[in-house]
């Protein structure tokens, strides 16, 4: 299978800041892949490095087998856009809400890119099959939703768009466990033919036996088992 | 005191401080930019509306001689001028004051202080052109008043306030319905979580400071009509332009149309108080907005604001 990301002796970190050391991490087509680690060791940043929402000091990145980051020393966030036109989603920590959009223009914001915009009705249909409570929602201001019809809003934001790559970042944070089971639920129902997902959690019963493989996160490096990381 | 008379000029105000309060709201959350250059845009585009009226005036007579047309023609070819003037200064300043350091640390004071020296330096270049003189533009309005229930109301009065809630009412709705509008207000609300969605910030700054621009330009030319052109004819718009936006709560557009009707009243109410009079306006807006803020920090958006963070 052809690898959709691929990370090879990745830095990054915040200002003179190290948090990421010389990460090497490929995922393939068709992979779910589940990142796991304690708070604070680099999960996030890493998924914020890919998505130059945080500069990186050394290293590649490469999305599809295309470049996309270059070691030269821009602004966090110039790039991220592109990135999204390139085939990335990303579900950030705490959701990226506006609050002041209706669910409807939410989930338009995750088709602006492409063509996708063309065929919104279309992907909102197929995002409110995988969250049927956002249906009855429709026209509700986001800023007035739950902490969980946030988290369906934000993770359906993400998958509006035809990506080939999935980052989602904590899904069951700070969820109830009945409620943060069927957004990960959610997730897994989508097809896996032309993409690769990763989910960071620090709930590895959640992701335990639905995922490819899982790979354990510990002080800014990669540990191959989930053993290492201090979560079981 | 003339009450209903008070309540007409302080609506009038209101539209013209609305126009500039609006645009600096929009570009603050938006585009993350407190944009001092306003009053330069303001000016910038009452001198380009004079020119280019000055210019079409003779070609304007020739075509239609004195009649209806040729002041339709005119107000016309003022007020595009002045607002496509204000647009394109509202480009140069995302060329100057955007572009090079949107994406370098502490991006809003380096914004203000590169905003501040287009605003000083353009006054200076107005000053150096056209001197200290005031110019008049045409009155696009006409002269003269009509009553409503006695009343008495000028005609630019009621053409500034209809003008302007026609405008601001199009500009809304365009935000509202349009897929760049959509655009504008996902970075109003979470830029993060624009960029994420694929939004380029570079891209959608440039029709924000247009469109801003624009809005200074016309609240240009509908202030020209009760006072004259001048190279710091800026200064004061932008003052209150900017303490509106505060007041409404920097970012929040509702916030800043109710924040320009507030200190277009008590603009037009201290004016008129025999006691009080004109010289008392900024003192007693400044304190009325202290006051506002020590009470509630997040302006009159806070209390308009239906949803939560």
């Amino acid at each position: 299978m052809p690898e959709v990301l691929s990370i090879t002796g990745l830095t990054a970190g915040y200002g003179p800041l190290r948090v990421l050391h010389e990460i090497d991490f490929n995922v393939e087509e068709g992979e779910r892949v589940g990142l796991v680690g304690l708070n604070g060791h680099g999960k996030t940043t890493l998924f914020r490095a890919v998505s130059h929402l945080v500069g990186w000091q050394s290293g590649s990145i490469k999305l599809n087998g295309e470049e996309i980051g270059g070691t030269r020393s821009l602004g966090p966030g110039r790039r991220t856009s592109g990135i999204v036109r390139k085939g990335l989603a990303m579900t950030p920590q705490g959701d990226a809400i506006f609050p002041g959009l209706t669910v409807r223009q939410h989930l338009d914001c995750g088709a602006y890119s492409r063509l996708a915009w063309r065929e919104r009705r279309r992907r909102r249909d197929t995002v409110m099959d995988i969250f049927p409570p956002l249906r009855k929602l429709e026209d509700a201001l986001v800023g007035k939703l739950s902490g969980g019809e946030r988290r369906m809003v934000s993770v359906g934001r993400a998958l509006m768009v035809e990506a080939s790559l999935y980052l989602v970042d904590e899904p069951s944070l700070g969820l109830a466990p009945k409620i943060s089971a069927s957004v990960i639920e959610a997730l897994f129902s989508l097809p896996t033919e032309g993409r690769a997902m990763v989910i960071a959690e620090q709930n590895v019963a959640l992701l335990t036996g639905r995922v490819d493989r899982m790979i354990g996160m510990h002080a800014g490096r990669l540990r191959g088992d989930v053993g290492h990381v201090g979560l079981e | 005191m003339d009450i209903l008379g008070t309540i007409i000029h302080g609506l009038n105000l209101a539209a013209i401080y609305g126009l500039m309060a609006i645009g600096i709201s929009i570009l603050w959350s938006s585009v993350g930019m407190i944009n001092m250059a306003h009053g330069a845009t303001f000016a910038v585009s009452g001198y380009a509306a004079w020119i280019v009226a000055g210019a079409a005036k003779p070609l304007i007579a020739a075509a239609f001689g004195k009649t209806l047309m040729a002041k339709l023609a005119m107000a016309g070819v003022t007020v595009g001028a002045g607002t496509l003037a204000g647009a394109l200064f509202g480009a140069i300043i995302y060329l100057l004051a955007f572009l090079p350091i949107h994406d370098k640390p502490n991006f809003a004071v380096r914004s203000l202080i590169v905003t501040l020296a287009i605003n000083l330096a353009t006054v200076q270049i107005l000053l150096w052109f056209f001197g200290p003189r005031q110019r008049g533009l045409p009155k696009l309005f006409g002269f003269g008043k009509f009553e409503i229930l006695g009343v008495p109301i000028r005609y630019d009065q009621a053409g500034a306030i209809l003008s302007t809630a026609i405008i601001l009412g199009l500009v809304l709705f365009w935000l509202r319905v349009s897929r760049k509008g959509l655009e504008i207000r996902a970075m109003m609300q979470n830029p993060e979580g624009a960029v994420l969605s694929g939004i380029s910030v570079r891209w959608t700054a440039l029709p924000v400071t247009m469109l801003t621009g624009a809005l200074a330009g016309l609240a240009a030319i509908l202030l020209s009509q009760t006072i004259f052109v001048s190279p710091t004819a800026g200064a004061l718009p932008l003052i209150k332009g900017l303490t509106i936006a505060l007041l409404g709560g920097l970012g929040s557009v509702p916030g800043a149309v109710a924040g320009a009707v507030v200190i277009g009243f008590l603009e037009a109410t201290v004016g008129a108080l025999p006691f009080l009079g004109q010289r008392y306006v900024l003192f007693a807006q400044f304190l009325f907005i202290i006051t506002v803020l020590i009470i509630r920090p997040r302006g009159l958006g806070g209390l308009l604001d239906e949803t939560r963070e």
